[in-house]
């Protein structure tokens, strides 16, 4: 009896030691870590890694992160969407109220391809002004995530919600750990990374790929996912472009027309960060590589060196 | 004059339409027209091309556009400018709706000099914030002129009410665009080039210039109606920079003052815009060339490459 419990004791200890070892093997502080065995960087609080992304209207951050964060989710991350506004003036036919409901139900479908959560602010869609109310509710909701990174628009684009989104995220670097700040909402502990999506401007000064990711594995699953928001992929922007006519009219065959722009639309643009996935994945992959998400550091929030950042990014 | 030669029967709107047709075959499309024959390039259904120019203040659109305005109405375009304020704080003792109105009547006489329309939205002198209620009426000044071009000022400048009429402009490029947004006002099918008025400011980015104009030939014009705005040329403006008392009384005397004192400034956009005199003009006109308007691209709004802008643009 007393032989069993010593042996049972020993047997305990050495499991409590065992586990012991492997969580401190495998439960790195915060961003040192890589992408070994296929799994996401723990984040600040030591769970998963955790990442916002903020888009203007619903098909923002899906069409700029959505490869990015299906990658993140495969690999552990927890990963929502937010778009400020609720999306209900992108129709030619159909708006407010009905239309904005139509776009979260395609979000949502959206999403769950993605693997991601998703939610918005409930902003009116062309009416996003840089006010405080609208710079509480992001603060809100990058606390609410207990994000590790944030990822918005730049303030320059063609469209003036992306710009004043921008700008609401930038103003929101910071005070996300300022307790008297939205003092209903805890504060953030560590002031998140913060990051642009990619955009074609060049004034004042043009976006910067410090992070550039190979999104090919996932490509199928971003365009299924873009496919979902039909109001906008065959409705509104084939009809504000002034080639409506062009939509095939069959479920299977819009997919397919869809599907063949974004490999002809994607496919110039990204070889012109060639430069950047050959560092950052070799040059032998690099001729390989197809699709690209890129993503630029803001210099507002924590400021992590390139092998920092290029870490936290999924591989 | 020009205007009659759009009228259906004479013979050179025949010339225009196979001239159209023949451009449309070679497959460019969009601002297809040219400026042969001393006429402004027509939109689609042969009808005048539309600029409107919106200045923060009654006299901008005079000062930094006045001579390519004249010329563009001179060859058959429509021309409006509009005054985002009503300059009802730009006196040193008068003031309110007085002084709008006052400025209203110099603006009228100006505009007639060139042969423009004029309006104003009546926002307060030294109180625009690019709300969205401004935003608003610039939107539908510009959907309700059904603008091709639309000039504003860049959103770095000396004056708040400058930058942000610059802000506001650019807010409405796409916009104008989207039937959702101010509904009661027709959108526009054709999203419009918008542009930049020259600035001396380099902070984020200095003034790039796009398109020179040589306004030589209307610079009696230009002169005229500058020397129309008398509350702005010979009170204000001389007062506040501190050399009311250099200014002369008799009416000869003080447009001869006003020549000299504002012509040095203008010198300094024909230095800027040589080497695009010279693409446009050729060298030997070029080097002749005394007053000359310049003019950037805004990345927002339609991009019609610089062969295509130069032949929007009066020559």
């Amino acid at each position: 009896m007393r032989k069993m419990n010593f042996i049972i004791k020993h047997a305990l200890t050495g499991v409590f030691l065992a586990a012991f070892l492997l969580l401190a093997a495998y439960q790195p502080s915060a961003a040192q870590t890589v992408y070994k065995g296929g799994k996401a960087p723990a984040g600040e609080s030591n769970g998963p890694l955790r990442v916002i992304v903020i888009g203007a209207h619903p098909d923002d951050a899906e069409g700029r992160a959505g490869g990015t964060a299906a990658l993140w989710a495969s690999l552990g991350a927890k990963v929502q969407f937010v778009s400020v506004t609720n999306g209900d003036a992108g129709h030619q036919s159909q708006g407010g109220g009905a239309l904005a409901r139509r776009r979260a139900a395609e979000s949502r479908r959206s999403a769950k391809i993605l693997g991601v959560s998703w939610r918005t602010l409930d902003f009116h869609d062309g009416e996003l002004v840089p006010s405080l109310e609208a710079r509480s509710a992001v603060i809100r909701a990058i606390r609410d995530w207990k994000a590790d990174i944030v990822i918005s628009h730049r303030p320059n684009d063609y469209h003036p919600d992306h710009r004043y989104t921008g700008q609401l995220v930038q103003d929101a670097a910071y005070l996300v750990i300022v307790p008297n700040i939205c003092p209903d909402t805890p504060r953030l502990e560590h002031n998140p990374v913060f990051m642009y999506s990619a955009d074609r401007f060049r004034k004042p000064y043009p976006f910067i790929p410090d992070v550039v990711v190979d999104i090919g594995a996932v490509i199928e699953k971003k365009i299924a996912a873009l496919a979902e928001m039909d109001s906008q992929m065959f409705e509104w922007l084939p009809w504000i472009g002034g080639r409506l006519s062009n939509v095939p009219e069959g479920k299977k065959e819009r997919f397919e027309w869809y599907r063949q722009r974004r490999f002809r639309a994607r496919k110039g643009r990204e070889n012109s960060y060639y430069e950047q996935v050959a560092a950052r994945y070799g040059k032998a992959r690099a001729q390989g590589v197809q699709f690209v998400e890129a993503f630029e550091l803001c210099e507002y929030g924590r400021q992590p060196d390139r092998e920092e950042l290029w870490e936290l990014f999924p591989k | 004059m020009q205007k009659r030669f759009f009228s259906a029967g004479f013979p050179l709107s025949n010339i225009l339409r196979t001239t159209l047709l023949l451009v449309l075959l070679t497959g460019i499309a969009g601002a297809q027209t040219v400026y042969k024959q001393g006429k402004a390039p027509a939109r689609e259904g042969e009808q005048p091309l539309r600029v409107i120019m919106v200045g923060a203040h009654p006299d901008d659109s005079e000062v930094k556009g006045g001579g390519t305005a004249a010329l563009w109405a001179e060859q058959g375009a429509e021309v409006m400018l509009v005054s985002v304020t009503n300059g009802d704080a730009g006196h040193q003792s008068q003031g309110g709706g007085a002084l709008a109105r006052r400025r209203a009547a110099e603006s009228r006489r100006s505009a007639e000099i060139l042969g423009v329309s004029w309006r104003t939205l009546d926002i307060h002198d030294g109180e625009v914030v690019p709300s969205l209620r401004a935003r608003e009426a610039v939107m539908r000044a510009i959907r309700e002129w059904q603008a091709d071009i639309v000039i504003s000022h860049r959103p770095n400048d000396y004056h708040p009410d400058h930058r942000y009429t610059g802000q506001l402009v650019q807010d409405v490029a796409y916009m104008c665009a989207v039937p959702n947004l101010c509904p009661d006002t027709p959108r526009l099918e054709k999203n419009p080039v918008f542009m930049y008025f020259a600035d001396r400011f380099k902070k984020p980015n200095p003034f790039v210039v796009d398109v020179a104009v040589d306004v030589d030939r209307v610079m009696d014009k230009k002169w005229g109606s500058i020397d129309a705005m008398e509350s702005q040329m010979y009170e204000w403006l001389p007062w506040v920079a501190g050399y009311l008392d250099e200014v002369p009384k008799d009416k000869a005397g003080r447009f001869k003052w006003l020549k000299e004192w504002r012509g040095p400034r203008m010198l300094g956009w024909t230095d800027r815009g040589r080497d695009i005199l010279i693409n446009r003009y050729g060298k030997e006109h070029a080097e002749q060339v005394k007053f000359a308007e310049i003019f950037e691209l805004c990345e927002y709004g339609h991009q019609p490459s610089h062969e295509e802008l130069w032949e929007l643009f009066p020559k």
